[in-house]
């Protein structure tokens, strides 16, 4: 199928009821939705405790909590910003156990490649972890059938890796990037990485052939997500996920508001989030698509906002200035 | 100086303390047990000179993975996933002997095929050929591609229209400068990255059916890389690749060794630790 003929159903959609009711498995609550901005020039930074502080002031209680971080590994290359940084990861993970955290695991299905040498299994990425900071690879191991609350995959349910399922907090860690199919890839997209490829394949084939679009609002549906932090300090622009450019931002976005991260994210990166046709949907059951659903905190977003180059399909999702 | 013959039984030591009582292996330790680490455990216990009786369990529990179409089960409560795993099963019988689960296996292998889908301008692949998916239904991939071509190969049907077609798919995928990614060879004339393991599959499900120059691009790439290559995963595909093809891998596979001796157990993937074992004992289970 061709991007063009993808988007063209993918519009039907957005102008249909497809995408089912308001409220099924919607966690709406009382916006408006706080989003912090904290400045991070360079991976080099020491953001621990100004993580733990935005985290603890957003009222994410983690004492005696088992956590799982969700970071955002696809494939590595040496010279593109496609994974989430693991100087992000550690900084989070620590923060977590500076928290009171119980127990930190790093967990990640990454979509493209099979070897978990190059996601979280990383001897570089472990080196750099306090011990007590665990690292599982999601794509194998054991699952929990989880009944698919969307229903718009026509999936009935999804094979969850467990620890995912057992965790008492789940905090995802997208990177900020385009994406060749959807437009943006952040915090709802980064679901994907939940579901074991051993299961549903690479890239997770399944999903793609459902609809990137239907699996991650079913996803979006499913999965409960505590908290969100995205890299924003280096991200990709152009043909993302993977084959993009650099995009020095300098920026980490945190949030308990999944959609709202992500639409504060989309602001900065040129994008308007109504326009991205997942995040307006996704609007139907969770807050924070619409700038008056959001309180800024932090730095001042026009130090970050700035335009993400693009494909062409994806221009007229552009929007701004929004700050 | 190649690793010895105790060093490999040793190592098989080490894979053997993931059997679980019920008679499976799983991915990681204090996992569930799964096909994929089964499978490539026994040929991993039986090329290290492990006696029947020892792999008897795990035998026994892998055959009642087989459903009544011939397929293989990701593991006893999901039969209906990871199916792809059948080819492998497929190689795993056929080293045991077990010709009617071999050939029942083969039969699924067979009948499994990619969907298809108009081609994109954007990559440079005829995406009209059928090659085999990761789940029914799906479009075709180069791993799920390669081990129904090694099925097939070991089986001495590497002449059957499938795989006649297989291979096409596999060479179509094949990276101009050498090397397979997952999926596809690029996109907008740009190259993706090679990746180790799939390179080394892909090269050795070829072997034999396909001229050494039409792949000679991805054997140096391989070759030239020794030094680059540092996952245990990486070192033992790309190893087996180079051996293959008749090429010198034993530094890899002194660093393979290395790396598989030092590695924290909780980061052990079982069924890398076996493919690892495979590579080690230069014996070649995966080409006829």
């Amino acid at each position: 199928m061709k991007r063009r003929d993808f988007l063209k159903g993918t519009v039907v959609l957005a102008n249909a009821t497809a995408f089912g009711n308001l409220a099924r498995g919607g966690q709406l609550t009382p916006a408006p939705c706080p989003v912090t901005l904290l400045p991070m020039p360079d991976y080099g930074r020491d953001m621990e405790k100004e993580i733990a502080a935005v985290m603890s002031g957003d009222g994410l209680v983690l004492k005696g909590k088992k956590v799982l971080l969700k970071p955002n590994f696809v494939e590595a290359h040496p010279e593109r910003p496609i994974n989430t940084h693991p100087a992000i990861i550690a900084h989070v993970a620590h923060a977590c156990l500076r928290l009171g955290a119980a127990e930190v695991i790093v967990g990640e299905a990454s979509g493209h490649r099979r070897d978990p040498w190059f996601s979280v299994l990383n001897p570089k990425l472990r080196s750099i972890l306090d011990k007590r900071v665990r690292c599982l690879d999601l794509n194998y191991g054991d699952v929990v059938v989880v009944a698919n609350r969307g229903g718009l995959t026509g999936l009935p349910a999804f094979y969850m890796a467990r620890p995912v399922a057992e965790a008492d907090v789940m905090i995802s860690l997208p990177k900020m990037k385009t994406h060749h199919w959807a437009g943006v890839t952040l915090c709802l997209k980064n679901l994907f990485g939940v579901l074991p490829g051993i299961y549903y394949g690479w890239p997770k084939n399944l999903l793609h052939f459902r609809g990137i679009e239907r699996s991650i609002l079913d996803l979006a549906r499913t999965v409960k997500v505590h908290y969100n932090i995205i890299d924003g300090v280096v991200g990709m622009e152009g043909d993302g996920p993977i084959m993009g450019k650099a995009k020095p931002v300098g920026v980490l976005i945190l949030s308990p508001f999944s959609l709202a991260g992500d639409a504060t994210a989309a602001r900065i990166m040129g994008f308007d989030p109504r326009k991205v046709l997942y995040l307006a949907q996704a609007a139907r059951f969770l807050p924070g698509l619409r700038t008056e659903d959001v309180t800024l905190r932090g730095e001042n977003p026009k130090r970050f906002a700035g335009v993400f180059d693009c494909l062409d399909d994806f221009k007229k999702m552009r929007g701004g200035p929004f700050f | 100086m190649d690793v010895s013959t105790v060093d490999i039984k040793r190592s098989a030591g080490k894979l053997f303390s993931f059997l679980l009582p019920g008679g499976g292996i799983p991915y990681y330790k204090g996992g569930g047990p799964s096909a994929e680490p089964s499978l490539l455990a026994l040929l991993a216990l039986s090329v290290s000179g492990a006696p029947p009786e020892q792999t008897k369990r795990l035998l026994t529990w892998v055959t009642k993975l087989q459903n009544s179409d011939g397929s293989i089960a990701i593991n006893p409560a999901h039969r209906d996933q990871g199916l792809w795993l059948t080819a492998l099963s497929a190689v795993v019988f056929h080293h045991f002997g077990l010709k009617d689960a071999r050939d029942r296996a083969l039969g699924f292998v067979v009948s499994l095929k990619s969907v298809t889908i108009p081609n994109d301008p954007r990559l440079r692949q005829n995406n009209l050929l059928t090659g085999w998916p990761w789940v029914p239904g799906t479009f075709g991939w180069v791993e799920p591609t390669a081990w129904a071509l090694v099925a097939l190969n070991v089986s001495g049907l590497g002449g059957h229209p499938r795989a006649v077609e297989g291979r096409a798919f596999l060479l179509d995928r094949e990276i101009p400068s050498g090397g397979w990614n997952y999926g596809n060879p690029g996109l907008n004339d740009r190259e993706l990255l090679p990746f180790w393991d799939t390179t080394g599959l892909a090269l050795i499900a070829l072997h034999g059916q396909t001229d050494v120059d039409r792949v000679r691009a991805s054997l140096d790439l391989l070759d030239r890389n020794q030094e680059e290559i540092d996952s245990p995963c990486g070192l033992a595909w790309t190893a087996m690749g180079l051996e293959t093809y008749g090429k010198d891998a034993s530094r890899l596979k002194k660093r393979l060794f290395s790396l598989m001796n030092s590695l924290p157990e909780d980061t052990f993937n079982a069924a890398h630790l076996a493919v690892g074992l495979i590579a080690l004992s230069g014996k070649k289970v995966f080409v006829s």
